[in-house]
């Protein structure tokens, strides 16, 4: 079943939302990124069920989130803290809600886990096999994140 | 007795940030009380005088669906108003949670605006 959306815009009119929204900083233009490797420090996950299976992730460098958490908390960030890990989290719940609603459009029904964020400086993570993977490319002042959507519709 | 608010989320970024927004949308609260989930709350609850709760749905041990369920059945906090605050948007979630005697919802994410908007005229 194929999907009748196009994902890597929905994600980056989802993430741009997300950004203008809550940290007042309009992104860089997208691109969708080709290479395997993702240069991160965090990762947050947020699992999708329901209508589909699968994954976005949020992958950030420290510099980048470091901004992302400043920019969320009106603050200073100096390290790669629990405010990082759960203001990284909740990036990815909000992209992954509008999301959510982008499928409801086209009426495939996703639910949606709660995060879960990773820190370390060299990690990797397994998703589905066989899954659909569309990783899309941010800029920012600080440097580039990444968004990843892995996703096996059910049928 | 001045006016206090509840947050409810498992996201402490979260309930930074809905603070902060009641702050820039001018809507000010003697006291802001913070809860990571529905059982949080619920033990906030029977200790502190809250005059409204802004609660997330999708939350860890008891998720804002329960946490209202739960909420009807006690008499002594059954009225306090509660606003949800959520990427849950769909219809029958938000139905399910207005039934149980949520006033509405803002979505996730929101500016100060919205929120002013959305609960300025509960106050």
């Amino acid at each position: 079943m194929a999907v009748e959306l196009d994902l890597v815009n929905e994600i980056s009119l989802g993430t741009k939302d997300v950004f203008s929204t809550m940290l007042m900083i309009d992104l860089e233009d997208v691109k969708v990124e080709c290479a395997t490797a993702i240069q991160s420090n965090v990762t947050s996950m947020i699992g999708l069920g329901g209508g589909l299976r699968g994954m976005l992730s949020v992958h950030c460098p420290e510099l980048v989130a470091r901004e992302i958490t400043g920019a969320l908390l009106g603050m200073e960030v100096d390290d790669l803290g629990d405010d990082v890990k759960d203001a990284i989290g909740e990036l990815a719940n909000m992209v992954a809600g509008n999301l959510k609603i982008s499928f409801a459009g086209v009426g495939v029904d996703i639910e949606l886990a709660i995060p879960t964020s990773v820190i370390g400086k060299s990690f990797r993570i397994c998703g589905l096999s066989g899954a659909t993977r569309i990783l899309v490319e941010f800029g920012m002042p600080a440097g580039s994140f990444w968004i990843e959507l892995l996703y096996v519709i059910n049928t | 007795m001045g006016k206090n608010v509840l947050l409810i989320d498992d996201s402490s970024t979260m309930r930074k940030i809905v603070g902060r927004s009641l702050r820039q949308a001018g809507i000010e609260f003697d006291n802001i009380f913070e809860a990571g989930d529905g059982l949080e709350a619920l033990a906030l609850l029977e200790k502190e005088h809250v005059d409204i709760i802004l609660s997330d749905i999708n939350m860890p041990n008891m998720d804002g669906i329960a946490f209202l369920r739960e909420k009807a059945n006690r008499p002594a906090i059954k009225d306090i108003p509660v606003l949800m605050i959520s990427t849950e948007t769909g219809e029958d979630i938000i139905g399910e949670a207005k039934s149980l005697g949520a006033l509405g919802a803002i979505k996730k994410p929101f500016t100060p605006d919205k929120v002013n908007e959305i609960l300025g005229p509960l106050l």
